[in-house]
C-alpha cells in the first residue's frame, strides 16, 4: 500500500461518513427544509471526497477532468434543484418547522 | 484496495435502502423527490467507486449521466407538479400536515 | 460475498419499488417511485457488466419516462378542468 492507496482510503472513509450524515439527516429531520439542507450540502462533500479520493487512482488527465466535471455538475444541479424545491413547498403551503416549546 | 471499494459500495447502498423509507412515506411530493435526489448523488458516488473497482472508463461516463439527470428531473418535476396541484385537488398530505401544525 | 449482499439489497430495493409504483394511489407519487425505479434498474444493469444499456436506461427509462409521464398527468389534470367547466355551463344553460 502506497501513499495514494492510503490517501484514497482516508478519502473514502471521510465520504462515506458524509454520506451517512445526510442520510440520517434525511429520515431523521422533521420538515422538507432542514431534510433540503441536511441532504444537499451533505451530499455534495461526501461525492466530492469520494471523487477526490478517486482523483488519487487516476493518471489520466481526461478522466480526472470528468471526474472534476461530475463533481461540479452535481453541485450546480444541487444548488438548483433545492432553491426550486424549497420554493414550491412554500407555495405548496409547507409551513417551516419550529422547535415547540 | 479492492475490498475498500467494495465495502464503501456497500455502504452507499445500504443508505439507498434508508432512503427508500423516505420515498414510500413521504409525506409531502418534495420529500420523495428529495429522496430520489440522494439516490441520484449516491449513486453517481456507486459508479466511480465501480469504475475504479473494474477499471471499465465507461462507468464514469453513466456517472456523469446520472449527475445530469439528478438536475433536470428536479426542475421538471417542480414545473410539472405544481401544475398538477395548482389546478383543482391539494395535496391531501400536505395539507394535513399544515393542519397539524397549526 | 461483499458484491453478492449488494447485489441482493439492490434486488431487495427494486422489487419494493417496483411494488409501490404500480400500487401507489396518487399517481404523481407513482411516478416518483417509478423514477427511483429507474435509477435503480440502470444500477443492476451497471452490475450485470452492462454500461451501456445503463446508459440508455438512465437516459431513456428513467429522464424521458418520467418527464413524459409528468407532462401527460399536467395535461390529464387540464383536460379534466375542461370538461367539469363545460359541466357547469351546460347546468346554468
Amino acid at each position: 500500500m502506497n501513499w495514494n492507496d492510503i490517501a484514497t482510503t482516508l478519502l473514502i472513509i471521510a465520504g462515506s461518513f458524509f454520506f451517512l450524515a445526510g442520510t440520517v439527516g434525511l429520515l431523521r429531520l422533521p420538515d422538507v427544509f432542514t431534510r433540503l439542507h441536511a441532504l444537499t450540502k451533505a451530499d455534495n462533500l461526501g461525492l466530492g471526497l469520494i471523487a477526490l479520493g478517486a482523483a488519487f487512482q487516476i493518471d489520466n488527465l481526461m478522466q480526472l477532468v470528468k471526474l472534476g466535471l461530475i463533481w461540479g455538475l452535481v453541485m450546480f444541479a444541487s444548488a438548483t434543484i433545492a432553491h426550486l424545491i424549497g420554493r414550491s413547498a412554500l407555495e405548496q403551503g409547507q409551513q417551516p418547522w419550529e422547535k415547540a416549546s | 484496495m479492492m475490498l475498500i471499494y467494495q465495502l464503501a459500495a456497500l455502504f452507499l447502498m445500504l443508505n439507498i435502502v434508508a432512503g427508500m423509507a423516505r420515498v414510500l412515506r413521504g409525506p409531502t411530493t418534495a420529500d420523495r423527490l428529495l429522496a430520489v435526489q440522494l439516490f441520484g448523488t449516491t449513486g453517481t458516488a456507486i459508479l466511480i467507486l465501480f469504475s475504479l473497482q473494474t477499471g471499465n472508463k465507461a462507468f464514469q461516463d453513466l456517472a456523469l449521466i446520472f449527475a445530469l439527470l439528478a438536475g433536470i428531473l428536479g426542475v421538471t418535476f417542480t414545473r410539472y407538479g405544481q401544475a398538477w396541484y395548482k389546478q383543482g385537488a391539494t395535496d391531501p398530505e400536505s395539507t394535513k400536515v399544515a393542519a397539524k401544525e397549526k | 460475498m461483499i458484491l453478492l449482499g449488494l447485489d441482493l439489497l439492490l434486488v431487495i430495493v427494486l422489487l419494493i419499488s417496483a411494488w409501490f409504483a404500480l400500487t401507489t394511489a396518487d399517481l404523481l407519487h407513482g411516478v416518483v417511485i417509478f423514477i427511483a425505479f429507474g435509477l435503480l434498474v440502470a444500477l443492476a444493469w451497471v452490475r450485470l457488466q452492462a454500461p451501456d444499456v445503463a446508459m440508455a436506461e438512465a437516459a431513456v427509462g428513467s429522464g424521458l419516462t418520467g418527464a413524459l409521464l409528468l407532462s401527460s398527468l399536467s395535461a390529464m389534470r387540464r383536460a379534466q378542468a375542461r370538461a367539469e367547466a363545460s359541466k357547469k355551463e351546460g347546468d346554468v344553460g
